[in-house]
C-alpha cells in the first residue's frame, strides 16, 4: 500500500475501501484475482501494526508480506507457480501456528 | 526508437520513481493517443490527466488493481452518447472500448519510447471513480495508465508461442512461422 505515514484509523479506512471496491470488482473480474486480492490484503493487513499504536510488529507477518509480494503477481504469468506459492504460504502459517501453540504449552 | 523494441520492451511497471513527468512529455503521451485508429472515426475517447497527490491517492484507494505511486496517470474515458450518435450500438457497446484500448496501446508505446514506464488498470471501482472525478452521465471510465519513470522493471513474461495461435486461410489448418526476433 502507501509509503506515507498514516494513522492507524486513516489506514483502517483504506484497507476497508480496499475490500469493499476488490469485493465488487471480484464479481466480474477473472476468478484467480479473489485469491489474488486475498492475498494483496494480507499484504496490506501486515502493515497495520507501522500505523495504529498499541500493535506490535510481527516478524513472521513482516516475513510472510515479503513472500507474498514476491510471488502475488505471479497469479497473471504462470497460475501454476502461483498456487504453489499460495501452498507454501499456507504451509508456513501452519508450522508457525504449531510452533507458537508448542511454546505456549511450553510457558504454561 | 524501432516500434519492435518498443512493442517487446514494454511492461506493465509497478514501482516508480518520484520524479515527476514533464508536461510536455505528457502532452507527446496524449497525441499518440489522439492518433489511435478509430472505428469509424469516432473518435469516442476523452482523457483525463491525474497529477495532484491528493487526486492520485484517492483514485489509487479505489482501484484494487493499481500498484505503485506513479506521479501521473491518465484516465481513457468514453463518450457514450457521441459513439451512439455517430456508430449506433455498435460504437456504443463496442467501438467505444476498442478504441479506448487502442489510444491507451500508442500511450504506452510512446512512453516507453520516453523512457517511461506504464501500466494500465481496468480493476477500479467504475462508481467511486465517477464520484470524485464529477465525471458525467454519459461519459465512462474505461481505463487507467499509470505513467512514471519506472523504479525497477519486470521480467518478460510467457508468451503463448506462435505457432500455437495461428491458423491459414481457415480456422483449424496450421501454420507454422518462425518466431521473428525483433
Amino acid at each position: 500500500m502507501t509509503t506515507n505515514t498514516y494513522d492507524g484509523n486513516e489506514y483502517l479506512f483504506e484497507l476497508a475501501l480496499f475490500l469493499a471496491t476488490s469485493a465488487r470488482n471480484c464479481i466480474e473480474e477473472p476468478p484467480l484475482y479473489g485469491p489474488f486480492r486475498l492475498l494483496d490484503a494480507l499484504s496490506r493487513l501486515t502493515d497495520f501494526p507501522k500505523h495504529a499504536s498499541g500493535l506490535v510488529e510481527d516478524e513472521f507477518l513482516n516475513e510472510v508480506k515479503v513472500f507474498v509480494d514476491e510471488k502475488k503477481f505471479l497469479v497473471t504469468t504462470d497460475v501454476e507457480e502461483f498456487k504453489k506459492a499460495a501452498d507454501e504460504l499456507v504451509e508456513r502459517f501452519a508450522k508457525e501456528l504449531k510452533k507458537r501453540y508448542l511454546k505456549s504449552k511450553k510457558e504454561e | 526508437m524501432d516500434v519492435f523494441e518498443a512493442i517487446k520492451g514494454r511492461r506493465s511497471v509497478r514501482k516508480y520513481k518520484s520524479k515527476p513527468v514533464e508536461r510536455e512529455v505528457t502532452g507527446k503521451l496524449l497525441e499518440a493517443a489522439r492518433w489511435a485508429p478509430s472505428g469509424g472515426n469516432i473518435q469516442p475517447w476523452l482523457f483525463i490527466v491525474l497529477e495532484d497527490h491528493g487526486i492520485l491517492e484517492m483514485v489509487r484507494k479505489i482501484s484494487p488493481g493499481y500498484f505503485g505511486q506513479a506521479p501521473l496517470a491518465i484516465l481513457a474515458c468514453s463518450d457514450k452518447k457521441r459513439a451512439q450518435r455517430i456508430g449506433g450500438t455498435l460504437g456504443r457497446d463496442y467501438l467505444t472500448i476498442a478504441d479506448c484500448a487502442m489510444a491507451v496501446q500508442n500511450i504506452q508505446l510512446a512512453a516507453f519510447a520516453l523512457g517511461l514506464g506504464t501500466c494500465v488498470v481496468k480493476s477500479f471501482s467504475h462508481s467511486a471513480m465517477k464520484e470524485i472525478l464529477d465525471i458525467p452521465e454519459g461519459i465512462e471510465p474505461e481505463l487507467i495508465v499509470i505513467v512514471g519513470y519506472p523504479d525497477s522493471i519486470p521480467a518478460p513474461p510467457r508468451r503463448t508461442p506462435l505457432n500455437e495461435i495461428l491458423y491459414l486461410n481457415k480456422f483449424g489448418q496450421k501454420l507454422e512461422l518462425k518466431e521473428a526476433r525483433a
